[in-house]
């Protein structure tokens, strides 16, 4: 489903990421909480006001899952089986849910990337990320 | 081990085309508080309307290929770098970021102020309002690549509540 270039793109950007998971996964949060303040719902473990250092734990955790994805991108569905086994049967995150985060992930990238986050680049991690969302959500039911 | 609960009706929309980037807001006015009038004002005056507008509207018709299917009279949408360049791309663009700034100056009556450009937008020009809050979220991202660290948590959550309130004054009047 993803082109040569596509999976170019998106190994690229992730080469940036890779070692600062807990970095941009805990910025990720943030700007999820601020711009969008109905997904702590899902986040109640992290209390009501999470702080920096339970921002970066599972800001890592959220962003290493990405990188598994990353890495076996043409076998998002076996490798992501647990996870989408956690969200159907624990977590039940709304599949609405999704874009947001994907949004905020942008902007991430973006605000990161500034010239360098052309616009192959963002529809790739666009298209990257919709499809690790369409995998995370299939087993809702 | 199998869920018992009852689902939620939303896991319904588990297909694989675009879910909703935002769910339709009820019909009330939208409040937008002194700090996030603020945080729009302060970004809004450092913003190239042209470059924003246009980069905004080219990514839009880039990441979500359906889009398109509007700008029929465009001419030449047949690669990235032809949208990038597209002179009716710019010129449209422009245009609609400039409704953005009158935006920014009308924020406690976007329906009112959009009323016009509502009826058109349904009348003659048939959009489906999902491509408005898309756009909105094109030009986050861009303002993001220009704003960088100064585009944080909380403009961008000003920003955000601004584009998307645009989006639904824009879809006000269809019927």
């Amino acid at each position: 489903m993803l082109s040569a270039q596509e999976r170019a793109h998106i190994a690229q950007v992730w080469d940036l990421i890779a070692g600062h998971e807990a970095l941009f996964g805990a910025e990720l949060l943030r700007r999820l909480f601020t711009v969008y303040p109905s997904t702590k719902v899902y986040f109640r473990h992290l209390g009501d006001q999470p702080d920096e250092v339970q921002l970066l734990n599972h800001g890592q955790r959220m962003l290493q899952a990405v990188g598994v994805a990353v890495q076996y991108v043409d076998n998002l569905r076996a490798v992501l089986s647990p996870l989408a086994d956690l969200h159907a049967q624990v977590l039940r995150v709304d599949p609405t849910n999704f874009p947001l985060v994907i949004q905020c992930f942008q902007v991430v990238l973006a605000s990161h990337l500034q010239d360098e986050f052309t616009v192959e680049m963002q529809a790739s991690w666009d298209k990257f990320l919709t499809g690790m969302a369409v995998v995370l959500t299939e087993k809702y039911r | 081990m199998r869920n018992k609960r009852p689902r939620s009706e939303a896991a319904a929309r588990t297909c694989f085309w675009p879910i909703r980037l935002t769910s339709k807001l009820p019909d009330t006015m939208v409040h937008f508080t002194t700090e996030e009038k603020a945080a729009v004002a302060s970004l809004w005056a450092k913003v190239n309307v042209e470059v924003v507008g246009s980069e905004s509207l080219a990514r839009l018709l880039i990441v979500y290929p359906w889009t398109q299917r509007l700008f029929d009279s465009f001419g030449n949408l047949y690669s990235e770098s032809a949208i990038m360049g597209n002179p009716k791309v710019k010129a449209h663009g422009r245009k609609v970021l400039n409704s953005f700034g009158n935006a920014t100056k009308h924020m406690d009556d976007l329906k009112g102020t959009f009323t016009d450009l509502s009826e058109l937008h349904c009348d003659k020009l048939h959009v489906d309002p999902e491509n408005f809050r898309l756009l909105g979220n094109m030009i986050l991202i861009v303002l993001a690549t220009h704003f960088s660290k100064e585009f944080t948590p909380q403009i961008q959550a000003a920003w955000q509540k601004l584009t998307n309130a645009v989006a639904n004054a824009l879809a006000h009047k269809y019927h």
